[in-house]
């Protein structure tokens, strides 16, 4: 825990302070890592990654959601498990190429943009799906949907089978259903369903460099292209602003819904 | 006056692939009737419960509850609530949430169903628990929150389906006495699963064996206990002097059995019987006398010999095991231990004509 969690993150920390020497850095107690991020567009990119990976999340939650509780419900048990294998599929091809692969489907002559003209619902292609902020969010819920769903439907999944027996002998309808039973009994997988997805969404550079456009910058493009330019300082601010915005977020997600009462284990 | 019928099953069954798990079902529940549904495990008896409950669809048959037939309707819709096996309780609500859920969800005021938590949360002796969560309560605790959840919507009928069976002995006996009073506070008929007899003795104005997918057969528990009609019932009550014979001849008063190599005689109560008939008889091991005997053959009536092969101390009886010439073996159960009975030795099996039940099937 200490050397593969701890000491990393301290060292994040120390190197963010070091001043920046042509190929690698030198001991310093400097701020210029952190002006360099905060006064140019660099804060205005994270902030806005920020956004777009809640929108991320959401869009993540009420899709993923009810496939999870649709297995949970719907599928017999013994086929449940298999069901879920088939969202493991996509990760058995490289995320690269999943990706990657994301563009011609999305593209303005793709297959989403042709299926559309040809079933004339639209006049002229859609150009937002790539190179732009929404390629993006599209290509994080591609890539994280999945996490959401198995967070969730393992959570599901310890929700013993004899409360939907008494709901039924109390008549719980589908609405109260999902808002007293299924809400909060899988509130722990949403949560970590949603840490993972926004998490991901603002730290991982692969999805912006191959989907975004100049205005899709996220914190993990910033720290790669710092890297790249081989200012390491700055890449180590960058990773150590999201990591204390992540613990700020999470801290304000504790003050505002108790996320002690929220992951209570159900017993 | 005659009770009026809360519930009349009629002719249901229900079967798993080529199973029967309930085979032609006929049961008639009365109002106010505490009713228990006793048998082996996997005998039909949940299925039972839960036909009359809505949570299964039996293949043919019908169910009427207070008049009315309740066949195609769902558990919301019949006047019945249900107390599940194990602790069904909504792990992320209170106790008080628990309790008046099932209120919540037809729009009640929020300061009624209060008032009624409270009071149901008194009757069932859950007095200021209202802010504990499931986990916190004992297993005890948990069903009475159960009970209260499913007693509040004041449904004609409640149902429970092996409600004590994950409790230790103790607790289910105190539990039993409670259900018991609170079936007659709140009046209603309470049909009760369970495949221990002690419960379902203790609890049960009628009982009804079932087994099989079949019933078997109802009465009192005193009917049930004292005297089986079947054989099956008197074995699933732990009897465990049960002899076979064959009638050898009978008059209106008594009934001469012939069991290989002796005679017995019993009692004739109007059994349906007639001569050559096999047949099966029991009687309780606490109903006979134990002599020691020097002779190889008794000509006193209602006796058989035997050789003692088991004596043991049990604290409050001493239990003999008895063989007799037919190879069988009887067991005796004596308050007082008879002192100069010994291992191997010859003894007198003594019984008043009236102990032996005849079983006709």
């Amino acid at each position: 825990m200490i050397i593969f969690f701890v000491l990393p993150l301290l060292l994040t920390v120390v190197w963010s302070v070091f001043e920046r020497t042509m190929f690698w850095m030198e001991p310093a107690f400097t701020f210029f890592s952190y002006e360099n991020f905060f006064f140019s567009s660099r804060l205005e990119n994270f902030l806005s990654s920020m956004f777009h990976s809640s929108i991320s999340v959401v869009c993540a939650f009420f899709i993923g959601f009810p496939i999870a509780i649709f297995i949970r419900r719907r599928v017999r048990k013994v086929a449940q498990h298999r069901v879920m294998l088939l969202f493991i599929l996509p990760f058995m091809v490289s995320e690269i190429i999943r990706i990657f692969a994301l563009r011609p489907i999305l593209s303005r002559n793709g297959v989403v943009n042709s299926f559309l003209m040809d079933m004339n619902l639209i006049d002229s292609p859609f150009s937002i799906f790539v190179f732009t902020p929404t390629g993006v969010v599209i290509g994080e819920i591609v890539s994280f949907l999945p996490f959401m769903i198995f967070s969730t439907f393992l959570a599901l999944e310890a929700i013993p089978n004899y409360i939907f027996e008494v709901c039924a002998d109390l008549g719980v309808n589908r609405r109260r259903m999902f808002k007293d039973i299924f809400l909060p009994l899988a509130a722990p997988g949403l949560f970590a369903g949603s840490v993972f997805i926004f998490v991901n969404g603002i730290g991982i550079a692969l999805i912006p460099t191959i989907l975004g456009g100049p205005g899709s910058v996220n914190a993990g493009l910033i720290a790669t292209q710092a890297i790249i330019a081989l200012d390491f300082p700055l890449a180590m601010a960058v990773s150590a602003i999201m990591m204390f915005t992540l613990m700020g977020l999470l801290y304000l997600g504790h003050r505002l819904f108790n996320l002690t009462k929220l992951l209570e284990p159900i017993s | 006056m005659k009770k009026s019928n809360a519930i009349e099953v009629k002719n249901l069954i229900k079967t798993y692939g080529d199973v029967y798990a309930l085979n032609d079902v006929d049961l008639n529940i009365s109002d106010g009737e505490y009713f228990v549904l006793l048998g082996p495990s996997g005998g039909g008896k949940t299925t039972l419960l839960r036909s009359i409950g809505g949570f299964i669809r039996p293949d043919s048959g019908s169910v009427v509850i207070k008049g009315k037939n309740v066949n195609n309707l769902p558990p919301d819709k019949r006047p019945t609530s249900m107390v599940f096996q194990g602790f069904a309780l909504f792990p992320h609500m209170d106790v008080a949430q628990n309790i008046g859920y099932g209120l919540k969800l037809q729009s009640i005021e929020k300061n009624i169903i209060d008032e009624k938590v409270n009071k149901m949360m008194d009757l069932v002796g859950l007095t200021g628990l209202h802010k504990r969560k499931p986990h916190e309560l004992s297993g005890g605790q948990q069903q009475r929150v159960q009970l209260a959840r499913a007693l509040i919507l004041e449904n004609d009928v409640l149902l429970l389906d092996e409600p004590l069976s994950a409790l230790d002995a103790q607790l289910r006996k105190d539990m039993c006495i409670e259900l018991k009073r609170l079936q007659k506070t709140v009046g209603i008929s309470f049909v009760h699963v369970t495949h221990n007899q002690e419960e379902a003795m203790s609890v049960a104005d009628r009982i009804a064996i079932i087994a099989d997918g079949k019933m078997i057969e109802e009465g009192t528990p005193q009917e049930i206990y004292n005297k089986p009609k079947k054989q099956f019932t008197a074995e699933f009550l732990g009897e465990k002097n049960i002899l076979i014979g064959k009638i050898h001849n009978l008059n209106k008063s008594k009934i001469v059995l012939d069991i290989s190599n002796d005679k017995i005689e019993i009692a004739n109560n109007n059994y349906d019987v007639s001569k050559n008939q096999e047949v099966s008889v029991s009687i309780k091991s606490e109903s006979i006398q134990i002599k020691k005997n020097v002779k190889s053959k008794t000509n006193e009536k209602n006796s058989i010999v035997g050789k003692v092969t088991e004596i043991t101390f049990l604290g409050q009886f001493v239990r003999y095991l008895v063989l007799l010439s037919n190879d069988e073996e009887i067991q005796v159960r004596s308050s007082e231990g008879v002192d100069n009975i010994k291992l191997n030795d010859q003894v007198i099996l003594n019984w008043k004509l009236d102990d032996f039940i005849l079983h006709n099937e």
